[in-house]
């Protein structure tokens, strides 16, 4: 494409840095939202004031920030199950189900200390909450073994069978919190029944202890992947399953330890939302809106481009994105779905600037040699 | 509510375009003998090297004119310039008398040019006829596939080609599919046929037939250029002449029945040849490898492999000579723990290790070197240093408990690279960024650094330029002086007769014999290649040099 | 029962459409595993569409469009910018997933229209559908387009140097299968259950996927596989039909779910693995460089 004595030229890459992948995540971030802006210009809104109240209510708002920081938890640990399949070039779109798993499994066990009966009883929290959270876990575990089984084993499409785990999942946990399932309120309101107040998750500073949690499993996957035996194997099979198995990798044994692994964190996922979150402390009736946020992971997971490190500044803005959306779809009466809405064009715009992270753009001017513009 | 049928004139436009009868008569009514087609002055440069250098070329109606070169001479591009797939910087083309351009391979195409490329280009699961009538303007809307197969038929019957069109690709032979290609190229019109190296992949019967019809359609005033890199023989057998390509220039334009081989390959490289490289003689020491009957089905289910035994020494090249597609490939996978065997035993220093896991083979001491570098043999998005832990990753030395040693397998890595000359900036450089004979550097530092006591190398030498190739043998021939006992698979019948101790001909999945590499000779070994039994009285009784009984 | 059978056949021929769009794009080597957003937005702009100008033709029209549109942005991701094609899909579902949620939330409810008449008591859609399928069978197995599809899904480079135009072709079937997909979910939400509800298609668009991997490419056998999978649905909403006052409902509604996995499980195993592999077009998700 040619202007004037410039020409502009599109090359393929032959490396791809770190800060330059970060330059082109930002900017497809910063695309999105102007992008997104047109949502509120539809909306008769100023896209300029909407974004304000956004980020004002996300992060300098006393009662937003401790929201967003709970969502930011819940989803760097969504990204985290997301990116451990990803590395193996596996596609982990059921943490949706993982996450409802290991919500079920930790309020199975609450159930089975007599968490339900009224008065709440006092329970010891010390024993209770490892064993939830062990149970939280397993259970998300255990619907990513299925996954990870036919996968490996059979070589069955991951994407459809985790899709479909999704549904049968939600609707297992419909059975349990409605119309007279073992989990039901007994209130009856068609949630489940709440968490006894001696149950609940530390804080510290207001901040459920899940943080540390999600913090540390980030720092723990950077270093499977950077250093051991096993992040090794992951990332060979990531690469190409052929030569995998010619090195001695088993690969059956790939797809389903990573989807086990990424199963149990989306489970901790589910406890978090659930058990550790003041305010709720319950499976509440609108838990498919929980489910439907944990696809913000797989966004997460690809602008990071599987690093779990970057993820965290991607997961801290979009959890901001998202509470703040929703404060502002209610305060400037907007249909609901804003951040569905927000969501939605985030992934595209990643889709389409997926391209630059394999070609770059070349501006050259005749006779004057080369500026790149990555 | 009408559901919505596919665009009306969709396919008719993607048809119609290619209708150019206005030039399609310049061949016509050309007399046997005339000139059909002429390249003058032809250049073509690249950064760094001049491929063509002001080529003249002159091609007659009824004539075989081969053309003649070693890898780099300048085949390829001149071969794509007159296919119309790259433009020359200087030169011009005329046919029939008529300067000509071509955009493009159409171009060439409906100017009555047609190519059989070496690799096949078919739609494997599509029936022979589906393929001959791909985008043809004949094909009309709804496939008349009755029609094409007569017209089609007749073309088999003038030339000599023996083909079920109604078979599936993947079911044919390498002949039958070539001779599809051809057809297809026949079907378009093409009076000129430019054949990419058509023997090299054929059986010696399947080449007499080749050469059969290649004879039938030059009576037929049809010219056909084969471009040969060194199956002399055939040059000799079949053309009128021959232009001999050397590092971009004609150096010599000749009646065939004016030359030897040996002046051929004269001319070809520029001084005198020396055929073969000298066999070392090694003390060979106790069987290490046996194999007894094995057996393998192949990708689709059918059995590639049947029932072969043989054993190797160490200190011993065993050396398997077949075209490929007869076994070998499935043989190499077995032993390499890749492919499960149907039946029979593989014992490796005594051990059962037929149900071993590659692992495990790798443990023990087994180490192969796959035909496919790039997709199985290395990762082409891992640095040179997570290539190399591609076969170390499991060793104590350097991974402790889970954890990489990253900085020792750098320091193995910097050091197999220099050793085995691998050229690249740096050791965290992309194994996709190496060059062919790079990566099977890389790839051969590796595994020879294991020290494997087997090593089976398939096709090791494949596609790679003479210095790499000469390369690799020698480092052959240094595991074979270090008592390692090597399988060497090839489809080049000089390696494996000047490297091996045992040469075995395969073919169907069997061993057709197993000669001494001293006795072996290159018509008997060639012919049973080509399914030929060897005469009993030849060779001492096959298959049971070290079995115990 | 009659109206259980009707309904299951109106079902199915969702899933049929929306399969055989898919099913056109693999076939010229092309996947889409987006179709549920696709489907969301045909669904979501036809109801819409539908109910402001109480035009069904409308509906049905602009769900196709924007089907079609969707098609050709996949294509585009796909083919000229020759991107993975899994994370285009995904892109366009997370996409529809989120905008219908936000687009179509005013318009919760029913479309409160005249039904569409039937025609000898089946929808007008079960004809269309069968001809459908009838149609692209033929079209694929015995017109020369349907070679040329083909080919390009099975080896591009042998199809470019046969003068076929390999990014035309698959523009072509990625834009018609955008088209076909957009169209049931304008079935879904102006027939079938005209009632509109965020994420009210519940994952049809996956298990549409599955049933053309199920159906190995042959338009005829997606058609069995389509009417059983709607006629399971439906047993699912129904389970009263079958085994009266076992289970709750909700558990019922699993059903359909893992009776795909246990498709998918089916097609994997040996005897089908093999004609599975030979009959997948061997060019699929991988993008055409052009040397």
């Amino acid at each position: 494409m040619r202007i004037g004595s410039y020409q502009l030229r599109l090359e393929k890459r032959l490396t791809l840095t770190g800060w330059q992948a970060a330059i082109i995540s930002t900017l497809a971030i910063i695309f999105a939202l102007v992008l997104f802006s047109f949502i509120f210009i539809l909306a008769d809104i100023n896209p300029l004031v909407a974004y304000r109240e956004t980020f004002s209510y996300a992060f300098a708002n006393p009662r937003g920030l401790p929201l967003t920081i709970n969502r930011f938890i819940f989803l760097l640990l969504c990204t985290s199950a997301f990116i451990i399949p990803f590395r193996a070039g596996l596609w982990n779109i059921g943490m949706t189900g993982q996450l409802y798993a290991g919500a079920l499994s930790a309020f199975a066990v609450l159930l089975a200390f007599g968490g339900k009966m009224l008065p709440p009883p006092d329970l010891s929290p010390i024993t209770l909450i490892p064993l939830m959270l062990i149970a939280a876990a397993l259970g998300g575990a255990v619907l990513g073994a299925m996954a990870g089984f036919l996968k490996g084993k059979f070589n069955v499409n991951e994407i459809v069978v985790t899709m479909m785990l999704n549904s049968i999942t939600f609707w297992l946990v419909a059975y349990m919190i409605k119309e007279g399932g073992p989990f039901m309120n007994p209130g009856g309101r068609g949630e489940s029944f709440e968490l006894p107040s001696s149950a609940y998750a530390p804080l510290i500073m207001d901040i459920p202890f899940t943080i540390f949690l999600a913090l540390g499993l980030v720092m723990l996957l950077y270093y499977m992947f950077a250093k051991t035996k096993i992040g090794y194997q992951i990332k060979a099979y990531g690469h190409s399953p052929a030569a995998a198995r010619y090195a001695g990798i088993n690969t059956f044994m790939i797809p389903l330890l990573v989807f086990i692994l990424g199963g149990a964190v989306a489970g901790l996922a589910g406890y978090h939302y659930f058990a550790a979150v003041p305010g709720v402390y319950k499976i509440a009736r609108n838990y498919g809106y929980f489910g439907d946020l944990a696809f913000y992971g797989i966004i997460c997971g690809l602008i990071s481009l599987g690093n779990s490190f970057a993820a965290i500044p991607v997961a801290l803005l979009f959890g901001g994105l998202s509470i703040g959306g929703r404060f502002v779809q209610g305060k400037l009466n907007m249909g609901f779905g804003v951040d569905y809405a927000l969501l939605g064009v985030l992934m595209i715009t990643l889709v389409a600037f997926q391209f630059f992270y394999r070609y770059k753009l070349v501006l050259s001017v005749e006779g004057k040699g080369q500026r790149r513009r990555d | 509510m009408r559901a919505r049928l596919p665009k009306e004139g969709a396919s008719a436009c993607i048809v119609n375009a290619r209708k150019r009868d206005m030039e399609k008569g310049l061949l016509e009514g050309i007399k046997h003998g005339e000139t059909v087609l002429e390249a003058r002055g032809i250049t073509k440069r690249f950064p760094g090297v001049v491929a063509n250098d002001h080529i003249d070329f002159e091609l007659r109606a009824g004539e075989i004119h081969a053309v003649l070169g070693e890898n780099g001479a300048g085949k390829t591009t001149l071969m794509n310039i007159l296919f119309g797939l790259w433009q020359p910087d200087e030169g011009e083309i005329y046919i029939g008398g008529k300067r000509v351009a071509f955009r493009s391979p159409l171009d060439a195409i409906d100017l009555g040019i047609g190519m059989v490329h070496q690799t096949r280009k078919l739609v494997s699961a599509h029936t022979a006829i589906e393929n001959i009538i791909l985008g043809h303007p004949k094909a009309g809307r709804i496939l008349n596939l009755k029609r094409a197969e007569e017209e089609v038929k007749e073309l088999c019957e003038r030339y000599g080609f023996k083909i079920d069109l109604r078979a599936k690709v993947w079911q044919l032979s390498e002949g039958e599919k070539q001779a599809v290609e051809i057809l297809k190229a026949l079907y378009r019109g093409a009076r000129i046929l430019i054949l990419d190296e058509p023997t090299s992949v054929l059986t010696p019967p399947e080449t007499k037939k080749l050469l059969a019809s290649i004879e039938a359609m030059a009576r037929d005033k049809l010219a056909i250029i084969p471009f040969i890199t060194h199956k002399l023989p055939i040059v000799l057998a079949i053309s009128d002449r021959v232009t001999v390509l050397r590092h971009g220039k004609v150096a010599a334009c000749l009646e065939t029945g004016c030359v030897t081989e040996k002046s051929l390959a004269e001319k070809m490289v520029g001084r005198e040849v020396i055929f073969r490289i000298e066999r070392t003689k090694v003390e060979k020491g106790k069987p290490i490898l046996q194999v007894e009957n094995l057996s393998a089905r192949n990708d689709k289910g059918f059995l590639a492999l049947n029932g072969v035994s043989f054993s190797i020494c160490e200190g011993e090249i065993f050396g398997i000579a077949g075209i490929s597609g007869n076994g070998q490939h499935e043989l190499a996978e077995v032993l390499a723990g890749l492919r499960k065997a149907e039946g029979g035993r593989v014992i490796f220093d005594g051990k059962d290790i037929t149900h071993s896991s590659i692992l495990e083979r790798w443990q023990m001491g087994i180490g192969y070197i796959p035909c496919e570098r790039v997709e199985v043999g290395s990762i082409g998005d891992f640095s040179l240093v997570e290539n190399t832990a591609m076969n170390f990753y499991f060793d104590d030395h350097f991974c402790r408990r889970g954890i990489m040693d990253y900085r020792k397998i750098r320091g193995l890595t910097e050091e197999i690279v220099s050793e085995y000359g691998v050229v690249a900036p740096s050791p965290d450089t992309k194994a996709r960024n190496l060059s062919g004979g790079n990566l099977q550097r890389l790839i051969l530092a590796r595994v020879l650094s294991r020290k494997p006591r087997l090593l089976i190398a398939n096709l090791p030498t494949q596609g790679l330029d003479v210095g790499a190739t000469e390369f690799v043998q020698n480092k052959l021939v240094e595991e074979k002086k270090a008592k390692a006992a090597i399988l060497l698979i090839s489809e080049d019948l000089e390696e494996i007769l000047s490297l091996s101790d045992w040469v075995a001909p395969i073919y169907e999945g069997e061993f057709m014999d197993i000669v001494p590499g001293e006795k072996a000779k290159r018509e008997t070994v060639g012919a049973m290649m080509a399914g030929l039994r060897p005469t009993p009285t030849e060779y001492p009784i096959p298959n049971t040099q070290y079995l115990d009984t | 029962m009659w109206e259980f059978i009707a309904r299951s056949l109106e079902a199915s021929m969702i899933f049929t459409f929306a399969a055989l769009g898919e099913l056109i794009d693999q076939r010229s080597g092309v996947l889409n595993v987006g179709i549920e957003g696709v489907m969301l937005f045909g669904a979501t702009l036809g109801f819409i569409t539908a109910k402001t100008t109480g035009s069904y033709l409308l509906g049905f029209l602009v769900g196709m469009a924007i089907g079609g549109l969707l098609g050709f942005l996949h294509g585009f991701f796909s083919i000229t910018l020759g991107g993975d094609q899994v994370v285009s899909g995904m892109g366009i579902w997370i996409l529809g997933f989120g905008l219908t949620t936000y687009i179509g939330n005013p318009y919760t409810g029913p479309l409160e229209l005249e039904r569409i008449p039937t025609i000898l008591g089946l929808s007008p859609f079960f004809y269309a559908g069968i001809a459908l399928v009838v149609v692209s069978w033929f079209v694929l197995s015995r017109t020369s387009l349907g070679l040329e599809i083909r080919s390009v899904g099975e080896d591009p480079s042998v199809a470019e140097v046969s003068g076929i135009n390999v990014p035309k072709t698959r523009y072509l079937c990625a834009t018609i299968g955008g088209m076909l997909m957009g169209l049931s979910g304008a079935i879904y939400s102006l027939f079938y259950n005209p009632v509109w509800n965020y994420n009210f298609l519940m994952g049809w668009g996956f298990i549409a996927l599955a049933l053309v991997f199920f159906s190995m490419w042959n338009p005829v056998i997606l058609l069995g596989g389509s009417l059983l999978f709607g006629t399971l649905w439906q047993l699912s909403l129904n389970p009263q039909l079958v085994l009266p006052g076992i289970l709750s409902r909700y558990i019922w509604r699993t059903v359909p779910f893992v009776i795909t996995i246990g498709v998918l499980l089916i097609i994997s195993t040996g005897w089908f693995r093999t004609r599975w592999g030979a009959a997948k077009p061997e060019a699929l998700a991988r993008p055409y460089v052009k040397e």
